[in-house]
């Protein structure tokens, strides 16, 4: 086995959590744009406070504009493939050049989709490249650990996110069984405890999500 | 040199068109792997594409073997120059060159006085920039011999180039250059004294952060930032995540000698490694390039490069220097003086293109300043004769137009001097220039050295 420093390993937790923050929250905003089409208003401000972020919006179409594209807005999804760009970038010899350049590839996407007339057709083409990252750093990847840092870092982002926008208990359940099987492999530092209490929660009938929100977000320990 | 057009006989203009339409599919490539160097405008960071020209340089093999030979003699003798300069001192003491320019220039480190490093290696890559004039003769440029980059570029263009378009390769004979990697992890192994080899980089805001992750990624060694060494009971060690210790026997590291330890040289720096400095000295560690070899590559003492290969090797130089004069001696003074429209100058303490001066170029206040400034140090500069370098034909806008060129050829020193068998082709965009560095806005072309 190489050897991985605190840093790259820290560095490829969240590169796996911005980058399903990113393919998890277009195809939310894909969604909700969608229920424009029939009704006036996209409900923003319930969204922004799900997510925990400021609305900081001035109408529909500045929330559509600056959530998807504005990089002065730390919230907009374009910032946080931005993030996943600056972790991927120095984790070239980790995680190899063909990875790395799906990552490139949805940034280019990404900049190509904020000047399209038709900017959801754009950000498919990002959560391609995030998928196509996915596929290629479980293809390509030789090291495990590296993998399976990356796919903790994604499943915690996903539970947390699914937890914030009160999904159904069973997409809830499948993601924490998920995270259970993969976490000791990836040889992070985390609280059994509380990984424990993560899957105690997401089995209640009456899941209390905000709970599970803070659980999940406390779960690994050390990795900021 | 032949040109591309040349070497490839018959090809007509359709085949040409291709070509140029090739050009935009790799430099696309090239955009998808970052392929990339950083430069700083108004205290900004930024991240620009190194534009790619289809074109290659052509190098036939009996020129190539030419340039080889004299590469080779180079390297060897400024090895020598550096050994003897951190250790006994015979060129000075038999005043071939003068004390001057050996302790006035910046690349002289009294540390490294009496080391000697890992297998005696100080340049383990030099990077040496050539020129070809119009007559045909190749003239050295410049040394590098502290960090020399730029090798990435060509050999990632070069995979990228045989996926794009495979034809252009077929039935050419044409060394594979993809070997680079190859041949560094070999000079790096040689040098190494047990454990990991790592790649030190000062971070992705460094200018060539890019070469410093692809070298890593083909290396197989660490790309590793200062705080993720230490140094405990002499010897130097890579923490891992679990705060275990490995052993690092080599470190290539890709930071001026300025900041490689803050015990020994810059304080303030914050990227190196306390320290470091010491465990080398003990024969712990190897570091490539070794500190120190500044001493060599200063533009001032490219002036006695040949008379170094005399004076060690017994040999006379096989390639050449540029006519250089320098101003330090009084009748070399008188030349440029009576010649300064007809020279090029150079401030011995800048790089990259910068501190470069036509003299053709001045106004006549700006002549007279620079001449005052001259008189008062003329250890600071050295003079050339302008060579009229021969021109390349790149691509631009659907039309071959001629560039100037020059070529960066990378010497690898393990048990012996290593070519390797491409190089860095730089050219300047612009019609009028000759300076063709990236920073300047200057773009590359792969380097093909033909193997028969």
């Amino acid at each position: 086995m190489g050897i991985i420093s605190i840093e790259n390993t820290d560095r490829l937790f969240w590169l796996g959590r911005y980058t399903e923050r990113v393919y998890t929250t277009i195809k939310i905003f894909a969604d909700r744009f969608d229920s424009m089409i029939d009704f006036d208003e996209i409900e923003y401000g319930k969204f922004c406070e799900s997510q925990d972020i400021p609305n900081i919006y001035k109408s529909r179409e500045d929330f559509s504009q600056k959530y998807c594209f504005s990089l002065e807005d730390e919230n907009s999804i374009f910032s946080n493939l931005m993030r996943a760009y600056d972790n991927a970038i120095v984790l070239r010899e980790e995680i190899g050049s063909e990875s790395l350049s799906y990552i490139q590839l949805a940034v280019y996407a990404m900049n190509q989709a904020s000047l399209s007339n038709a900017p959801l057709l754009g950000l498919q083409k990002v959560t391609d490249n995030i998928a196509a990252f996915w596929g290629m750093a479980d293809d390509d990847i030789d090291e495990s650990q590296i993998r399976n840092i990356i796919k903790v870092g994604k499943l915690i982002e996903r539970i947390d996110i699914y937890s914030r926008l009160g999904k159904d208990p069973d997409m809830l359940r499948r993601e924490a069984r998920r995270l259970s099987n993969r976490i000791d492999k990836s040889q992070i530092r985390y609280s059994m405890k509380t990984l424990a209490h993560v899957n105690y929660l997401v089995q209640l009938d009456d899941v209390p999500y905000d709970t599970l929100t803070d659980a999940v977000e406390r779960l690994v320990v050390d990795t900021n | 040199m032949i040109s591309y057009m040349e070497m490839c006989g018959k090809r007509d203009r359709v085949e040409d068109m291709e070509v140029y339409a090739g050009t935009d599919v790799v430099n696309e490539q090239l955009a998808r792997y970052g392929v990339k160097f950083g430069i700083y405008k108004n205290n900004e960071f930024k991240e620009q594409l190194f534009p790619f020209d289809m074109i290659p340089r052509v190098i036939d093999s009996v020129e190539f073997a030419y340039l080889e030979k004299g590469l080779k003699q180079r390297v060897k003798a400024l090895n020598l120059f550096i050994a003897d300069i951190y250790g006994n001192k015979r060129i000075i003491k038999d005043e071939v060159i003068p004390e001057e320019f050996i302790y006035a220039g910046s690349g002289y480190l009294p540390q490294c006085e009496g080391i000697v490093p890992p297998k005696g290696v100080y340049s383990h890559i030099s990077g040496i920039d050539l020129v070809q004039s119009k007559d045909g003769t190749w003239y050295i440029l410049e040394d590098n011999l502290r960090i020399p980059s730029g090798a990435s570029y060509p050999m990632i263009a070069r995979s990228i180039t045989r996926r794009s378009d495979p034809s252009l390769f077929t039935g050419k004979h044409i060394e594979d250059n993809r070997n680079y990697a190859d041949m560094l992890r070999h000079t790096m192994d040689y040098v190494s004294c047990g454990g990991h080899t790592v790649i030190l980089t000062p971070g992705r805001y460094n200018a060539a952060y890019f070469e410093h992750s692809y070298l890593a990624e083909k290396t197989g060694a660490h790309l590793v930032s200062g705080h993720e060494l230490i140094v405990e009971n002499d010897h130097l060690y890579f923490i891992d995540y679990s705060g275990r210790k490995e052993r690092v026997g080599a470190v290539y590291r890709r930071i001026s000698d300025e900041y490689l330890d803050p015990m020994s040289f810059n304080e303030g720096s914050v990227i190196g490694i306390p320290h470091i400095f010491d465990i080398y000295r003990k024969g712990n560690v190897a570091l490539i390039n070794a500190p120190g070899n500044g001493v060599a590559d200063d533009k001032g003492i490219y002036y006695f490069v040949p008379k170094m290969i005399k004076y060690y090797l017994g040999e006379e130089p096989i390639l050449n220097n540029a006519p250089t004069y320098l101003p330090f001696y009084k009748d070399d003074m008188k030349y440029v003086l009576e010649h300064f429209d007809d020279l090029v100058l150079k401030d011995v303490a800048e790089a990259g293109g910068y501190g470069v001066v036509f003299g053709n170029k001045l106004t006549r206040e700006e002549k007279a300043r620079f001449i005052a400034m001259l008189k008062k140090e003329p250890r600071r500069f050295i003079a050339q004769e302008v060579i009229d370098f021969v021109d390349i034909e790149i691509m631009e806008k659907g039309e071959f137009v001629p560039r100037k060129a020059d070529l960066r050829a990378f010497v690898l020193m393990a048990e012996e001097p290593m070519v390797w068998k491409s190089g860095l082709t730089r050219f300047s965009r612009n019609p009028d220039s000759f300076i063709v560095n990236s920073s300047q806005g200057g773009g590359f072309k792969d380097t093909w050295v033909l193997s028969q």
